[in-house]
C-alpha cells in the first residue's frame, strides 16, 4: 500500500452523510441488503444526529459565499458547517480570538446569518409553531377565498 | 473531520470473485481490506469513495488469482487538532473521561485538560458511582455519562503495534491467578487515540451551554413527570 494523497480534500459531515445515502444506507430498513457495511451504518447513525442530517448543498455553498466577509480560515467554516453554532458561546471554541478578529457584534452578526442559512430541522420545537402559524393563516386566507367564491355564486 | 485520501495498492482478487464486474471485484475487496481499519498516519477509513484506476491483472506462477494495481479514494475519519466535535461520555474514571461517536470510540480526556478545578466525586442519586464535578465559582457541574459533550481535539496519536510478548508467567497455579491483578487497568490496543480538551468557554456537556441552565433543566422534568 503506498499512500499517494493523504489529503485529497476534506469532506464536510454533510457531504459524507450524502456519499452515504447515496449507498442506499436510508432507503433499507432491515441494513441488511444495502451494500452498506455495519461500520458505514455506525457513521450515518453518527451524522444523522448532527445538522448535517438537515443540510443541504445548496445551502453549504451558499455559507461558504457569505462568510467570506469575516475572513474565516478553512477549518474554521468548514468547523461551523459541522456543528452550525446559533449561539456566541458556541462561536468562541470555533473561532480563534473571535472576539478581536471580528467584535462582539461580528459573532452576533455571524449567528443570524447562520441560522438564516441552516434553519433548523423541521422535528424541533422552534420552527413548528410559526409553521403551523403560516399553515393556519393560508387555510385562513383561503377560507375567505371560498367564502367569496360563493358569494360571488349567490351574487 | 472527514478527508478523502489517495492510495495505490497492489491488490489480489481472488477467482471466486470472477463472476462479478471487474470494479465490482474490486471495490469489494478493498472494502474488505480497508474499512473500519486504522491507517497509521491516515486515520480511520471509513469508506471508498472512488477507484481512479485499475492496472495489470497479472497472475503469479503458482497463484491462481489475478493481481491489480489500484489507485483509488477512501473516505477517512482523522480530526485536525483544534477541531470541535460533538460525541457522547462513554465511561469517567480517576483519569478522565472517555468519549465515543458511535464509529469511534478511543477519544480521552486526561484530568488536565479538564475544566479546573474538576473534582472525580461519588453521585449520591445514582448509588455513590462517580462522576467528574467542574466546580465553577462554587457552582458544581457534573458530566454524567451518557452526557452530550462538545470537545476540541488536542493531539492524535498512532501508538506502534506491540509485538512484544507479556513477560513469561510462571507455571504454578498461585501466581497466575495474582498476575491478572496488576493487568487489570491495561487497556487493549488502540491504533489511533484521539486527546481530547473540554478546558474552554463553549466545551463540555452540551447541556451547560444551551441556556436552559440546570434549574430549567430540572424544572422540565419535574413537569414531564407530572404530565
Amino acid at each position: 500500500m503506498k499512500i499517494l494523497e493523504a489529503n485529497a480534500g476534506p469532506l464536510t459531515n454533510f457531504e459524507v452523510l450524502d456519499f452515504l445515502r447515496s449507498k442506499g444506507a436510508a432507503k433499507d430498513p432491515t441494513r441488511v441488503l444495502a451494500k452498506v457495511a455495519p461500520s458505514e451504518y455506525k457513521v450515518y447513525d453518527y451524522l444523522n444526529q448532527t445538522p448535517a442530517s438537515y443540510q443541504t448543498r445548496e445551502a453549504i455553498i451558499e455559507f461558504v459565499d457569505k462568510s467570506k466577509k469575516y475572513d474565516l480560515a478553512k477549518a474554521e467554516i468548514l468547523n461551523i458547517v459541522n456543528l452550525r453554532p446559533i449561539t456566541p458561546v458556541e462561536i468562541f471554541p470555533i473561532i480563534e480570538e473571535s472576539d478581536v478578529r471580528m467584535g462582539d457584534d461580528g459573532i452576533q452578526e455571524l449567528t443570524k446569518m447562520v441560522e438564516q442559512v441552516f434553519p433548523a430541522s423541521q422535528s424541533t420545537s422552534v420552527v413548528a409553531p410559526k409553521e403551523c402559524k403560516e399553515a393556519e393563516a393560508m387555510e385562513k386566507e383561503e377560507g375567505v377565498g371560498g367564502a367569496d367564491e360563493e358569494t360571488m355564486v349567490t351574487t | 473531520m472527514f478527508y478523502l485520501s489517495r492510495i495505490e495498492h497492489t491488490l489480489r482478487v481472488p477467482p471466486s470473485m470472477l463472476h462479478l464486474p471487474i470494479l465490482d471485484a474490486i471495490k469489494g475487496e478493498l472494502e474488505k481490506l480497508f474499512l473500519d481499519k486504522v491507517v497509521a498516519k491516515l486515520g480511520l477509513c471509513i469508506s471508498v469513495y472512488d477507484i481512479r484506476s485499475v492496472d495489470g491483472g497479472f497472475i503469479f506462477p503458482s497463484d491462481g488469482a489475478a493481481t491489480y494495481k489500484v489507485v483509488f479514494t477512501l473516505i477517512v475519519f482523522r480530526p485536525y487538532a483544534g477541531e470541535i466535535i460533538i460525541g457522547k461520555v462513554k465511561e469517567s474514571d480517576a483519569n478522565g473521561l472517555r468519549i465515543s461517536l458511535g464509529f469511534f470510540e478511543d477519544i480521552y480526556v486526561p484530568i488536565h485538560l479538564l475544566p479546573s478545578p474538576s473534582e472525580f466525586k461519588p453521585d449520591p442519586k445514582n448509588g455513590g458511582k462517580r462522576r467528574w464535578v467542574w466546580d465553577y465559582d462554587g457552582q458544581p457541574y457534573d458530566i454524567y455519562e451518557t452526557d452530550e459533550i462538545k470537545f476540541r481535539i488536542h493531539s492524535i496519536d498512532y501508538p506502534a503495534i506491540p509485538v512484544d510478548q507479556q513477560p513469561n508467567e510462571s507455571n504454578s497455579k498461585f501466581q497466575m491467578e495474582e498476575q491478572p491483578k496488576e493487568n487489570v487497568n491495561v487497556k487493549p490496543f488502540a491504533p489511533m487515540v484521539v486527546t481530547a480538551t473540554i478546558d474552554y468557554d463553549g466545551l463540555g456537556p452540551v447541556s451547560w451551554w444551551d441556556g436552559s441552565g440546570d434549574a430549567d433543566a430540572d424544572a422540565e422534568a419535574e413537569a414531564e413527570e407530572d404530565s
